[in-house]
């Protein structure tokens, strides 16, 4: 078959014809092949260098060496080491005096809250102030004390949860197991709205007591007022984790409640620890 | 220049051989490297086929779609690495079928959030993600709670998942619907069997906090809880 040239563009074609239509036969432009080629001309050193051909049971490794392993890792490295050269010496102090810096405070608290929202703020809030079931962490109201060795401590071993350190704490499911009757329930609740100045019955609040005094008062302390240390929260501070109208404490007295805080020990490191304590404790002295 | 193509695409058999020689380049790159598997996927330990609760939990995961916003892959980057842990292991998906590793993030990756959360939380937030997570755009998903966890399929979704390589024994299929429901309950007093069959990092709590029954956000908020609690990472190792 031979090729004949087009006379309106100057090309060859590729000689056949389709009812008197035939059809060019013009090549790929010299530079594209050459940049075609080219490009597969990088692949050689591209294949030396970094890892590429795999075998049986290993690959070639290149000669730069290269893993993305090994890169990851030495850039988490090298973060933590300039954290530990810029932080270290800081976060080894007394956290009681660091909590009260308040230069620390201004030049780090902007720092500190990116990990504050990455790990906490999804219960707590991202303005710490807690969420119904979770409690506010900015409010000076404290399960377990609010000095700073006990707050590190709840960070790294949580409650109610799975460590070994953990703090306990559980608030008996009343109804549900039989412990009071459903009259005997109510008649606390009054008592607690009593305590609260919500409206109430005054007889129902009166047998209410007594029963707080005996179920009750172990944990919550006389008078509802709590600071046992216990992880029992004082019933008369208006800090509610669950809520403290009438139905939110039925739910409470009859269902009981568990609050699980996670402990933080083994995906955070103990610096990262200190961090999320010290921006915790910065949101309780917003004076100092 | 043009001769040597043009003579190949003038002879068919020719140009249908060279055809099948460049296109199976191609396959081979693809299909090779599945040989190898045995060795590319290294050893670590603690991973174990999910429990049937897990399993099931895993099966509305992909049911709902949630691999379309959540990726389940944290890659050799800083930024992952910062954000969400240890980065990935092939090894962590190895009982996957189909994996979740997703391709796009719309919501965080899950690879590890097991433990990082309370099952409260988890429950709170499946249920109305806005009540907890201000801006949130993921969808509640309040029927879960409200839906009772089918079973009965579950020994059947075993077989399946044995035949294409995951080594769920005989006894394993076979309680596989006592193993879910028990798996909820702390109070059965069924610990003993399913640390037999699934090994001591089993967690045996009722997760959605309705001791009635097994829902199925039961099964979901225990699949949640167990991503990335499995594998003993080599960094643990050398600690």
């Amino acid at each position: 078959m031979k090729s004949d040239i087009d006379p309106h563009s100057g090309r060859p074609t590729t000689g056949h014809e389709w009812d008197g239509l035939k059809e060019l036969d013009t090549p790929v432009p010299t530079a594209f092949r050459i940049w075609l080629l080219a490009s597969f001309g990088v692949c050689v050193p591209l294949w030396l260098l970094y890892p590429a051909w795999p075998y049986v049971s290993d690959y070639t490794r290149g000669f730069l060496g290269y893993s993305s392993r090994d890169a990851v890792e030495a850039a988490v490295a090298d973060r933590a080491r300039a954290r530990t050269e810029a932080l270290g010496p800081i976060l080894q102090g007394d956290l009681e005096t660091l909590v009260h810096d308040t230069a620390l405070k201004s030049a780090y608290q902007q720092k500190f809250s990116v990990l504050y929202r990455d790990n906490c703020a999804a219960c707590h809030g991202r303005d710490r102030t807690g969420q119904p079931g979770f409690p506010n962490l900015a409010d000076d109201h404290w399960l377990w004390s609010g000095s700073p060795e006990e707050v590190e401590w709840t960070v790294l071993h949580g409650i109610n949860h799975t460590s070994d350190d953990t703090r306990y704490a559980e608030m008996p499911a009343f109804g549900r197991d039989e412990m009071l009757d459903r009259t005997e329930i109510n008649a606390v609740t009054d008592y607690l709205l009593h305590l609260n100045a919500a409206p109430h019955d005054a007889t129902e609040a009166a047998i209410g007591a007594e029963l707080f005094a005996e179920n009750c008062s172990a944990c919550h302390n006389d008078g509802a007022v709590g600071g046992l240390e216990t992880g029992a929260p004082s019933l008369v501070d208006e800090a509610w984790i669950y809520g403290g109208d009438r139905a939110s404490l039925q739910q409470t007295l009859i269902h009981g409640r568990q609050g699980v805080m996670p402990g933080w020990q083994e995906r955070l490191s103990p610096e990262e620890i200190r961090m999320i304590v010290l921006y915790v404790l910065w949101a309780n002295n917003d004076d100092g | 220049m043009n001769t040597h193509h043009q003579k190949l695409e003038r002879h068919s058999v020719g140009f249908a051989i060279a055809i099948l020689l460049v296109a199976s380049i191609g396959g081979i790159v693809e299909i090779a490297p599945l040989f190898t598997i045995e060795n590319t996927v290294e050893q670590v330990d603690g991973m174990r086929p999910y429990t049937p609760l897990e399993q099931a939990g895993r099966d509305i995961y992909v049911r709902e779609g949630c691999y379309a916003c959540h990726s389940q892959m944290i890659r050799t980057l800083r930024s992952d690495v910062d954000r969400y842990g240890p980065y990935s292991l092939a090894a962590e998906s190895m009982y996957d079928h189909p994996h979740q590793w997703g391709s796009k993030r719309t919501g965080p990756d899950l690879a590890r959030v097991g433990g990082k959360y309370s099952d409260a939380w988890h429950v709170a937030h499946l249920n109305a993600p806005r009540d907890l997570v201000e801006g949130s755009v993921m969808p509640g998903y309040p029927f879960l709670a409200a839906t009772a966890l089918n079973t009965a399929t579950l020994p059947a979704a075993l077989t399946a998942l044995r035949r294409v390589g995951v080594p769920y024994s005989d006894a394993q299929i076979a309680q596989a619907q006592r193993d879910a429901i028990n798996q909820a309950d702390p109070d059965a007093g069924y610990e003993d069997d399913l640390i037999e069959r699934y090994g001591d990092k089993v967690q045996i709590r009722d997760f959605d906090g309705d001791p009635n029954r097994v829902t199925e956000m039961d099964a979901l908020v225990a699949y949640l809880q167990m991503l990335g609690t499995l594998a003993t990472l080599p960094r643990e190792d050398a600690q």
